[in-house]
């Protein structure tokens, strides 16, 4: 195709024309306004209710003032997140790959599925910390199980939304159900792959630390940070790991979106 | 438009009718009766058959098929036209193995279509192109080669047919980037790229505009006269049916009519649609299919 933004036959390349979107005031300015009036509103609360909202020069100044400490608890934090999310995807993939084609799967699964994600955290961590030891493994596992349900949801829904059209083209051929899958289905299942990405790796930071709070012994990790400086009435700390675990989701919701920006090239054609 | 290309399967004999035609009831011998005949075993190998094919659908109380037969020559082109919810689409799909008649017996050229299609003897156009929207148009059409390798099949050079139907200049585009009728003559490609002996069409030109459907109708003659497979089209046109066909039965109501010669030379140019034979042609399926809308049961 080699052509820069037009390519003389009615139709512009995706990603040079998500490139000046970005430029655009229209893209940047609707998430300022929002932010700013969050944070607006925030100020005045912090100065009428100081004892429970600190201001946004205190948590700016702590943010800054214990950086490095807040991003080695951050790294603690992504160690237990990251693994906890990839384990989700690949168990969630692989059974949904499995309840895509078996039906009896799908039914003796998919109720487990719910019953775990609708169970609460605070229940399992108990158990997980007594079977898995204080270190990272419990800690990873409840990220596990937080993240699981969506992904395994529209991993699913994802195999699922291959045009059925094209699904009779790979009949008439009599390929495989392998073929099918791999030729057909995972390729059609990445947008789906991708939104539910979207969702539940910054979910799994949260997740991560919400473990860290609530599994025993745990000594490291934004949310042991953020449940001292509370306990300790700190609460400029306390909010400046809470920024910092935003930040942290913020930052990878961007590397998803490149990824998938770059990964699902074909969709950003429009004639 | 002048190619060599492999023959598929039983070449037309020189001069005379240029190829067996296709009948709703018996294969060879005198004028078709309206009681069908399957082909003797020994011609087996040389027709599609289907032999009290009948298909019912639940909570449905007419028949999608009901009992037709129908005998197919190798290397022609057969069309059945009809009404929306007439069994045409149904027809086909039995015939692809995409559905199993409730009772009677399919043969393509003497196997079931279950094992017709594992040699990948079928080729499947349905009425929306179905492109991977992800691969480009070369590798889209490459996609039967890919897949079910084991099957034996002679490949044909994609580059070639994509060039045949007027795509060469879109190799690496994808599907996105093109138009309906591009997308559309793609597929047709794709069929034609693993040069299978029985291309199943189900109203492929049916979401183009007329002009493109005529430019794309030509094309794919172009091809088959090229390639010969037997073609078994469903179409809504009366138009297209004679342009491409040698017979054409109509549909109504699960059955199918005796079929309708169409006696046009080939070779058939663009503008054959003006000629006043093609025109008594269309006269004559236009009352075949008043007469499928008002089968008893209206």
């Amino acid at each position: 195709m080699g052509c820069s933004v037009s390519c003389g036959h009615g139709y512009e390349r995706p990603s040079l024309r998500r490139a000046t979107d970005h430029l655009r005031l229209a893209t940047w300015a609707p998430p300022l306004v929002a932010f700013g009036v969050v944070l607006l509103v925030w100020e005045l609360l912090a100065t009428h209710e100081r004892f429970l909202l600190p201001t946004l020069g205190q948590v700016g100044a702590d943010l800054t003032g214990h950086l490095g400490t807040l991003l080695a608890y951050g790294g603690a934090t992504l160690a237990e997140a990251l693994p906890g999310v990839a384990i989700s995807y690949a168990v969630a993939l692989l059974l949904a790959v499995g309840m895509d084609q078996s039906r009896l799967l799908t039914r003796a699964v998919l109720p487990l599925a719910v019953a775990l994600n609708v169970s609460p955290l605070l229940a399992i961590a108990p158990t997980l910390t007594l079977f898995l030891g204080l270190g990272r493994a419990p800690k990873i596992v409840m990220t596990a199980i937080i993240t699981f349900f969506p992904a395994l949801i529209n991993a699913l829904a994802g195999l699922r939304s291959a045009d059925p059209k094209a699904l009779e083209v790979f009949q008439s051929l009599s390929a495989s159900r392998w073929e099918t899958l791999w030729r057909l289905q995972l390729p059609a299942s990445l947008p789906y792959l991708f939104a539910a990405a979207r969702v539940v790796v910054p979910l799994s930071v949260v997740g991560a630390a919400i473990a860290e709070m609530v599994a025993q012994g745990s000594s490291s990790g934004l949310g042991v940070f953020i449940e001292q400086q509370s306990a300790d009435a700190q609460l400029g700390y306390a909010w400046a790991g809470i920024v910092t675990l935003a930040v942290f989701g913020l930052v990878l919701t961007a590397l998803i979106v490149v990824v998938e920006d770059r990964v699902l090239r074909w969709r950003g054609f429009k004639q | 438009m002048a190619i060599s290309t492999e023959p598929t399967g039983a070449e037309p004999p020189a001069g005379g009718e240029p190829y067996p035609r296709p009948t709703a009831s018996r294969p060879a011998g005198p004028k078709p009766t309206a009681m069908p005949a399957v082909p003797e075993p020994a011609q087996a190998q040389d027709w599609i058959v289907l032999s009290g094919v009948t298909k019912r659908f639940p909570n449905v109380g007419t028949p999608a098929l009901d009992e037709v037969d129908l005998a197919i020559p190798r290397g022609s082109f057969f069309t059945v036209i009809g009404p929306s919810g007439a069994g045409k689409s149904t027809l086909l799909r039995v015939l692809a193995g995409l559905a199993k008649p409730d009772a009677g017996e399919v043969f393509i050229f003497g196997e079931p279509p279950a094992e017709a299609s594992r040699r990948k003897h079928l080729g499947w156009v349905p009425q929306s192109p179905a492109l991977l929207p992800w691969r480009s148009v070369l590798d889209n059409v490459r996609l039967p080669l890919q897949v079910n390798r084991r099957a034996p099949c002679q490949p044909r050079d994609p580059e070639r047919i994509l060039a045949l139907l007027g795509l060469g200049e879109t190799l690496d585009r994808l599907p996105a980037q093109l138009s309906g009728g591009m997308r559309q003559r793609v597929a047709i490609a794709r069929a034609f790229a693993f040069a299978p002996a029985v291309l199943l069409m189900d109203e492929p030109f049916g979401a183009l505009d007329e002009m493109t459907r005529e430019h794309v109708a030509h094309l794919l003659l172009e091809l088959w006269q090229a390639e010969r497979p037997t073609v078994v089209f469903v179409t809504h046109s009366v138009g297209e049916a004679v342009v491409l066909s040698d017979q054409v039965s109509v549909m109504g109501k699960g059955k199918l009519s005796e079929p309708v010669d169409i006696a046009l030379p080939r070779p058939r140019p663009e503008g054959i649609e003006d000629t006043e034979a093609f025109h008594g042609l269309q006269r004559e399926l236009r009352a075949r299919l008043r007469e499928a809308f008002a089968a008893p049961g209206d």
